[in-house]
């Protein structure tokens, strides 16, 4: 007997999508059920597959069991440079919004992302315009407007897109962070160890971002 | 006496200023923003000396006098340092209850009573710097330490407030509560402050506190990963900075231990057929299949165009000239002649044009022909022409009439 949340849940792994409980919280509920994930993990298994949580415990993505396979490889490659790609411009858009939301912590799964708090932030400094503006040229976040309110909209409709970011109500101004984040802290994190990326480099930013 | 004056007015200022004040203590880590709203408020603090600051770009702090005062009248100092209270309250009431048991042995009843009311009200301390000691944790966890702005810092203060309430936890242990109710004696009053609300206060304490340590701890981990997390993009935006044009790579790495981060699967799509070989199904596919039928002769709007293109082909090959009627060319032209008025006042019968045009016409084919001619004339074009029917009754039917001919003559507009 097929169980349409178990097929939703599946379908939705094999599409490379990250389950949390922002993305889709029924999904996220169904696998957080002991019996569910065996259920899951039992399918995953005999095409090749398995579930995987990211270190931060809070989303669901679906991994390859054996990538010796060329084909796994391969697949596996065009993922890393899709995110190698991306990454600089993604750095750039959590260190802005930090500045903006004056943390200390970059934006993670579940926090609200507000256009209208980041654009009034945004356009009382022109320092943040221009950093908005140096955002914007980078590939993923292209676009032709050169207003600030659009040049944000734009941002954050890319990060939708790509997942990072879901709208809540009905203005289409809010977000949420979702899980993706997580699973790209972990690639960061990862990159940082093999690329030899220093931690003590941070120093540079704290002075530049004073300055 | 101006000191006096002076004494009252700061008085009056810190009663005028004082929710300001304690928000500020107790939320804020004695800070004072400066805003147009507390302008006035800050002019006055600074004019009586209570805050202080070392730039402009810092906000205004409350002076450690005021901050010390502020303590004793929330009881923060004694929350604060109700540990240590507790402990020494502890101690103290140990030895209580040893001068008591002396004093029994050598029934000094003068001491008896003084001891006996000193316990109580030790007693009563310790149960009320208890609850205090617990409370002041439960606070910290409110505030999420939201007053100490720097990462680090908070982590510290959270670690600091971690071996305070372990501390705690390891003195009520040490509470060896069934020796002490021994040496309560036959006072009802002290079995049951010991018996009783000791233990009860103990116990409820005790709880809330491993409550307050585990989110204490929980909230220790996620200022860590904050911080770590901090970092790490602090580190790639330097590295972005320094080395223009990075860009990471995995070709080095050993496949066989890629993390999972990485491994994460490229999309397919999941597909099957509509079971046609399960009977259950039949009707729901047949009512697909119908469907699928209807959407496919309309998906196919190209192949329509492409067939409607070769019809337009075909008709437009099969297009059939068709031959001028005479009669009609003839009567057209008999009209147009009446209306352009090129008769003049003459009048024309239609019978001598018929006779004109040499058309081998039946004359009754040839009157009709005009007849319906001149009715579907333009308004205009049928002002212009006079029409006189030239008729014979039926010598039976009276009434009916046989037109014989037609005379048209231009009319003239009156």
């Amino acid at each position: 007997m097929s169980s349409p949340l178990f097929e939703r849940t599946v379908t939705a792994l094999m599409q490379e999508q990250v389950i949390c409980e922002i993305s889709d919280e029924e999904l996220y509920n169904y696998l957080m059920m002991p019996d569910s994930q065996e259920a899951v993990n039992r399918f995953l298994g005999q095409i090749n597959r398995t579930l995987r949580l990211t270190s931060a415990q809070d989303a669901f993505v679906c991994a390859y069991l054996d990538i010796s396979r060329p084909e796994t490889k391969e697949a596996v490659r065009q993922q890393f440079k899709e995110v190698a790609n991306h990454l600089e411009a993604l750095v750039h858009f959590l260190r802005l919004v930090m500045t903006l939301e004056s943390g200390d912590r970059p934006v993670q799964p579940g926090d609200k992302v507000s256009e209208g708090n980041l654009l009034d932030r945004i356009t009382a400094a022109p320092a943040l315009e221009a950093k908005l503006r140096s955002l914007v040229e980078k590939k993923i976040f292209q676009t032709k407007r050169s207003d600030a309110a659009g040049q944000l909209r734009s941002v954050l409709g890319s990060l939708e897109k790509m997942g990072y970011l879901k709208s809540i109500g009905n203005s289409g101004s809010v977000y949420r962070a979702t899980g993706r984040w997580s699973w790209l802290y972990d690639v960061m994190t990862f990159i940082q160890a093999h690329e030899g990326i220093a931690q003590d480099e941070e120093s540079g930013p704290e002075q530049l971002r004073l300055g | 006496m101006a000191r006096v004056q002076d004494a009252k007015s700061t008085l009056q200022a810190l009663a005028r200023f004082g929710g300001e004040i304690l928000e500020a203590h107790l939320r804020h880590g004695n800070r004072l923003a400066e805003t147009d709203e507390n302008h006035n408020m800050l002019q006055t603090l600074e004019h009586h000396r209570l805050v202080w600051r070392i730039g402009d770009a810092e906000d205004l702090q409350l002076k450690k006098v005021l901050v010390q005062f502020l303590d004793h009248i929330t009881e923060t100092e004694r929350r604060r340092y109700a540990n240590a209270q507790v402990s020494q309250l502890w101690q103290k009431l140990a030895d209580l209850f040893g001068d008591y048991k002396a004093a029994k042995k050598r029934s000094a009843f003068g001491d008896i009573d003084r001891l006996e009311g000193e316990i109580k009200e030790c007693l009563a301390e310790v149960i009320e710097d208890i609850r205090n000691a617990t409370e002041a944790f439960g606070s910290y966890i409110n505030t999420g330490f939201a007053y100490v702005t720097d990462a680090e810092l908070r982590i510290r203060e959270n670690k600091r407030v971690i071996e305070q309430a372990d501390k705690l936890i390891q003195l009520f242990e040490s509470f060896k509560l069934s020796e002490l109710a021994e040496q309560a004696g036959s006072d009802a009053f002290l079995k049951r402050l010991l018996l009783r609300y000791l233990p009860a206060t103990l116990e409820s304490s005790q709880k809330d506190l491993s409550y307050s340590l585990n989110q204490l701890r929980k909230m220790l981990v996620r200022f860590r990963e904050n911080q770590r997390l901090s970092k790490l993009v602090g580190a790639f935006e330097v590295h972005y900075i320094n080395h223009p044009g990075f860009e990471p790579t995995i070709e080095h790495i050993d496949f066989a231990r890629l993390p999972e981060a990485f491994n994460t699967v490229s999309p397919f799509t999941i597909r099957g057929f509509g079971d046609i070989y399960d009977p259950v199904d039949e009707l729901a596919i047949i009512d697909l299949a119908a469907n699928a039928r209807t959407v496919g002769n309309s998906s196919e709007p190209e192949q329509t165009i492409e067939t409607a293109v070769s019809v337009n082909f075909d008709v437009a090959g099969e297009v059939e000239i068709e031959d001028s009627d005479p009669v009609e060319e003839a009567i057209v032209e008999l009209l147009q002649l009446v209306v352009d008025g090129a008769l003049g006042e003459q009048a024309i019968l239609a019978s001598d044009a018929l006779k004109s045009t040499g058309l081998a016409v039946e004359r009754a084919d040839w009157l009709q022909a005009l007849a319906a001619e001149i009715e579907v004339l333009s308004d205009n074009d049928r002002e212009c022409i006079e029409v006189i029917f030239h008729d014979t009754p039926d010598p039976v039917y009276c009434d009916n009439l046989s037109v014989y001919d037609i005379a048209l003559r231009h009319h003239y507009a009156q």
